[in-house]
């Protein structure tokens, strides 16, 4: 470690942990105008109070994290620990107050972008749709699956992200760049497309299953048309309740007509 | 089985399931798939929430808060469709048609609930003005403990809806017992009807570029598992 390095106050690693546990509440107020000002103030508040233990550099420092954020409530976690890495150096008179702001104007929209794009749109979906995929065979025991297989990587994730903001502060999006999530994502939102797309064929399955007749083929074949009408016509908002009750409404129609 | 107390237990789930979406650690036991077992589990039917938990995760895969933008509120569709299910049932469990009617009557809620949330919002922005004002003023701690204040009105909102919703369940118990067999026949058909729709959802939903593909490969490749399942004398 250099010099500038040994000279910058200690943040205890249980006041560390307080504040990544602190963080799960970032979203607790969000709202229109700050959206998750208020959430990251009170994350880093146990740290920030290690570190200003004068109250007016403390007051300062909260004013300075009570501005405008907003990014994904799981990549937080890298700013939050850059934020600290930031704040660690101004509470030393290394670098201006100004830093910390910066450091988080720059980082929160693309941070935002990635966790939006790897944990809601392809993590979630894969899991989902691989678990409900997997509930004919697994039953209760998918529910499990499903909450282990995401957060093993949500939880790995986060904890990793906040490490790395607070051991490279600015340096962190050259190792964030490694790891190629975006890549992993688009393999994992086909995953989850060809799960669903084998349930659509077992659940026609199930139509035949359920009702027992030979006739209710048919009524199997309109639900995997009224699929893939359903899958076409997604852009139309109101298609997804349309097609749901439109398919009950053929089902009780042929149950009436089969008996 | 069944009662009005078990409301309760309804109302508090669906408030904390609702704070566990958005506001608190979001790690996903507010998904479709666990939110609706869960439900199940906690008023003694598990079976039920598991399948109506599988159809909502498939129709609702690929909502996403993005920014300022709201999804439909996923949980209040699962927690309220399930615990309808479960208190319409005059047995021990429900059958397929009752969760087909739970779905038809309840699953729509997911666009009440974004209305709710977006009322809320007004709460939330009072807070964090008043979090301003305090630290302003040196009170650091309280404007910190407004972070927490403001889970309370999500709770108790989302704990009413849910209670409103599944409520419904109770208030149609007596009714349910003297629907016709063909419409409870048909709505027995139509569980697995709806799943077919939900499917194709998800797989819009997957976000894929190649959805269609991908969408199709697992098609056919359930398709070869369906007729090696029939050749094997099963399906007879």
């Amino acid at each position: 470690m250099s010099d500038a390095s040994d000279a910058l106050p200690r943040i205890p690693r249980i006041v560390l942990f307080r504040v990544f546990l602190r963080s799960l509440l970032l979203q607790a107020s969000w709202n229109p105008k700050g959206m998750q000002n208020l959430g990251l103030a009170y994350a880093l508040y146990p740290a920030l109070e290690v570190l200003y233990p004068e109250r007016t550099a403390l007051q300062a420092a909260v004013q300075r994290h009570l501005a405008f954020f907003n990014t994904h409530p799981y990549s937080a976690a890298a700013i939050l620990g850059g934020v600290l890495y930031h704040e660690r150096r101004i509470a030393a008179g290394q670098e201006p107050p100004s830093q910390a702001v910066a450091f988080k104007a720059a980082l929160m929209g693309p941070l935002a972008a990635l966790g939006d794009g790897f944990f809601w749109l392809s993590l979630k979906p894969a899991a989902g749709a691989l678990s409900a995929a997997l509930v004919p065979w697994l039953g209760l025991w998918a529910v499990l699956l499903f909450l282990v297989l995401y957060n093993a990587v949500h939880f790995s994730l986060r904890g990793w992200l906040f490490r790395l903001g607070l051991e490279q502060g600015d340096g962190l999006v050259v190792s964030l760049s490694r790891v190629r999530l975006p890549q992993r994502g688009a393999l994992l939102r086909n995953l989850a497309a060809a799960c669903a797309g084998g349930l659509v064929v077992i659940a026609a399955q199930r139509v035949v299953q359920v009702t027992g007749q030979r006739e209710s083929a048919l009524l199997a074949l309109a639900c995997v048309a009224l699929a893939v009408l359903t899958y076409m016509r997604m852009a139309w908002r109101p298609a997804r309740y349309v097609a749901l009750y439109l398919a009950a409404g053929l089902a009780v129609l042929s149950a009436a007509l089969i008996r | 089985m069944g009662g009005w107390y078990q409301l309760g237990i309804v109302g508090l789930y669906g408030g904390l399931l609702a704070l566990e979406r958005r506001a608190i650690l979001q790690a996903m036991f507010s998904r479709p798939l666990v939110a609706s077992t869960g439900m199940g589990v906690l008023l003694g039917d598990p079976t039920t929430g598991l399948w109506i938990g599988v159809l909502l995760e498939l129709f609702h895969l690929g909502g996403a808060s993005l920014g300022a933008s709201l999804p439909e509120h996923e949980t209040l569709s699962a927690t309220s469709t399930t615990a309808a299910a479960v208190l319409m049932a005059p047995g021990e469990s429900a059958s397929p048609a009752l969760w087909s009617l739970s779905i038809l009557l309840c699953g729509g809620s997911g666009s009440f609930g974004r209305w709710l949330e977006r009322r809320l919002d007004a709460d939330t922005a009072r807070r964090a003005e008043q979090a301003n004002t305090r630290a302003e003023h040196g009170a650091l701690g309280k404007a910190m403990r407004e972070n927490l204040w403001a889970l309370w009105a999500p709770f108790w909102v989302f704990g009413g809806a849910t209670v409103l919703f599944g409520g419904l369940g109770l208030l149609l118990r007596p009714v349910v017992t003297d629907l016709s067999g063909a419409l409870m026949q048909g709505l027995t058909w139509a569980f697995p009807a709806m799943l077919t729709v939900a499917a194709a959802c998800g797989v819009r939903g997957s976000r894929s570029r190649e959805a269609g593909r991908w969408g199709t490969l697992g098609g056919l490749a359930a398709l070869l598992w369906v007729v090696g399942w029939w050749l094997g004398g099963e399906g007879t």
